[in-house]
């Protein structure tokens, strides 16, 4: 059976390779596992106690056998954990602690789903896009990035081949749509009719301002929007109580656990 | 002739508390102990000790609340917690269920706080033990106030031991001039046992924003950083008081267990290795034992405190 309680496993590195500013990173592990989209792992692989913590990365993908479990991630070297992990090669070891977290609420039929991802966010929401293709739901992507070796190849993009399906854009204009993906999808917005937009929901994964500005886009519409968020998190299955945002907690401001609660949100509730 | 295989016993004996070996998950990095269920049975530990209560809902430093340091971390969570009132309605039903061994550990803003959390906590009946927790770094009223000299630790031991019949450890604060002399004052006030090190004030800031990493500019550093400075303090107040002494600060492996058990700690506490590992506390509890094994002592009794000088 595949697992979809966290587990500690250990794991061995099958490919590590970057592309542009992106590693994809192949590890076969004990078992299978199954997870939801959002979802997370917390991955170490160097020896000694420096650094000391194990890495939040996303979930990009999965497969394997029974008894034979592969997990891939894609990351970007963001600190001194990321930079140690890309210098990892074939047949290194890792210790992973996964499936972790609340992911992307997907069950909802009849929906048009718009996935936005904001650089290294793709690898959050990308694994949702599988899941929609899968499920035969409409959806499209919205992808940025500051220049254009800052997206992700076009082959990893689920069904980029339909038209009207992916939408690039870069800050400088370097491709595709000139300017930022909150603004990618106003102007896609902008030009949708109010049944259209009665029927979309918004999944967003990237830099706390993109959140931000898509919530504020979105949300006065009425349009529900799950943003999935980042944080430095010490243990990431919620026992140090670290990597909490604040969130509306009736009239207060309460603060939750991006790895328990999250890193998935209703974007009503984050204060930001 | 061939040796049957054996079993060191690792019975450890925190006053009346009778633990089956000396490993306990440390305050504040285990949750409410339920969290580890999916990874390993909590039964087999010698003590889950529970995130702090207080008598409300506390919600805790705002974020930025941790920092990872040089083989360390700081933390300034603020106490984060449920209050004693839920924990006792929706945590502790779920602990004995799981046949686990656990302590509460709690503070106050106010003496009375404290004492009315005790008392809350007095007829819970699995409840094993009460630490007190008089070293927060991280919240001025976290029991550091009472905690760093030896008059304001016997105080609030002493009114704490009047409103519970429950075994009181206490939990010492490292941030202290003369640490025999503070667990000397928690011993002479009642304490049953005394738990150190909690966290190490410590700091972090950014060179080129000009701003400190926590929101609460100081925090608590844990992690390996802090082993050498916890074991000389743990070696000392097993000079200075006959109580027992629990052990805790940067455990991150049954030989770094062992260390504090050789210089005489009762049992140990384990804290930032869950983090890195969840099943750090187990893994720990097997080394213990394949190590007493491989050195042919058949109780950990027999080791512990056997440091030659």
């Amino acid at each position: 059976m595949p697992f979809n309680r966290p587990r500690f496993v250990n794991g061995r590195i099958l490919h590590n390779p970057g592309h542009g500013i992106f590693y994809r990173m192949e590890v076969s592990i004990p078992d299978r596992i199954e997870f939801v989209p959002g979802q997370f792992a917390m991955v170490s692989g160097w020896p000694g106690n420096d650094p000391l913590l194990p890495r939040p990365l996303a979930i990009f993908r999965t497969g394997g056998a029974r008894g034979k479990g592969i997990v891939e991630f894609v990351y970007k070297v963001v600190g001194r954990g990321t930079a140690l992990l890309s210098g990892l090669h074939e047949g290194d070891p890792l210790q992973i602690t996964l499936p972790l977290g609340h992911g992307f609420e997907l069950a909802r039929e009849d929906r048009t789903w718009w996935l936005v991802g904001g650089g290294v966010g793709f690898s959050t929401v990308f694994p949702a896009a599988v899941a929609l293709e899968a499920q035969r739901a409409e959806f499209e992507v919205f992808l940025g990035g500051r220049t254009r070796d800052q997206l992700p190849p076009k082959e990893w993009i689920p069904g980029a081949g339909v038209p009207g399906r992916a939408h690039l854009s870069t800050d400088d204009g370097t491709a595709g749509f000139f300017g930022r993906a909150t603004d990618a999808v106003r102007e896609r917005m902008d030009r949708l009719k109010a049944a259209e937009r009665s029927r979309l929901t918004i999944l967003a994964c990237g830099p706390r301002e993109m959140l931000k500005g898509i919530a504020e886009l979105a949300l006065p519409h009425g349009i529900p929007v799950q943003v999935s968020l980042e944080n430095h998190m010490a243990c990431g299955f919620g026992v140090c109580w670290g990597c909490v945002t604040a969130v509306r907690d009736g009239e207060r401001t309460g603060y939750r656990r991006v790895c328990r609660e999250g890193p998935v949100f209703d974007a009503r509730e984050i204060v930001w | 002739m061939v040796t049957p295989p054996v079993t060191p016993d690792l019975t450890s004996r925190v006053g009346s508390v009778v633990l089956k070996n000396p490993v306990m998950s440390a305050s504040g990095t285990f949750g409410y102990g339920l969290e580890f269920t999916p990874f390993y049975d909590i039964a087999r530990l010698g003590a889950v000790i529970v995130k702090g209560l207080s008598l409300l809902p506390t919600p805790g430093n705002a974020p930025q609340r941790i920092v990872e340091t040089p083989a360390g971390m700081l933390n300034a969570i603020g106490l984060q917690n449920i209050g004693v009132e839920r924990f006792v309605l929706d945590v502790v039903p779920r602990l004995a269920d799981a046949g686990a061994t656990y302590v509460a550990n709690i503070y106050g803003r106010t003496i009375e706080e404290y004492e009315e959390v005790a008392r809350r906590l007095s007829g819970v009946a699995s409840l094993a033990a009460i630490e007190l927790n008089a070293s927060c770094p991280n919240v001025k009223e976290g029991g550091i106030l009472f905690g760093s000299t030896p008059q304001g630790l016997s105080t609030l031991t002493r009114r704490v031991r009047a409103a519970t019949g429950k075994p009181l450890w206490v939990k010492l604060s490292p941030n202290v001039t003369d640490i025999g002399a503070v667990a000397r004052a928690a011993e002479d006030a009642g304490a049953d046992a005394v738990t150190l090190i909690n966290t190490i004030v410590g700091m972090a800031v950014d060179c080129r924003t000009r701003r400190p990493r926590l929101s609460n500019v100081t925090g608590g550093l844990s992690g390996p950083a802090v082993r050498p400075v916890a074991l000389r303090m743990v070696w000392e107040a097993c000079k200075a008081v006959r109580i027992p002494v629990i052990g805790i600060g940067g455990i991150q492996s049954a030989e770094d267990a062992l260390e504090f058990l050789l210089v005489g700690a009762t049992a140990v506490q384990v804290g930032t290795a869950n983090f890195r590992n969840p099943n750090a506390c187990v893994e720990i509890i097997d080394g213990i034992a394949d190590f007493l094994v491989r050195e042919r002592v058949g109780r950990l009794e027999e080791y512990r405190g056997t440091l030659r000088l």
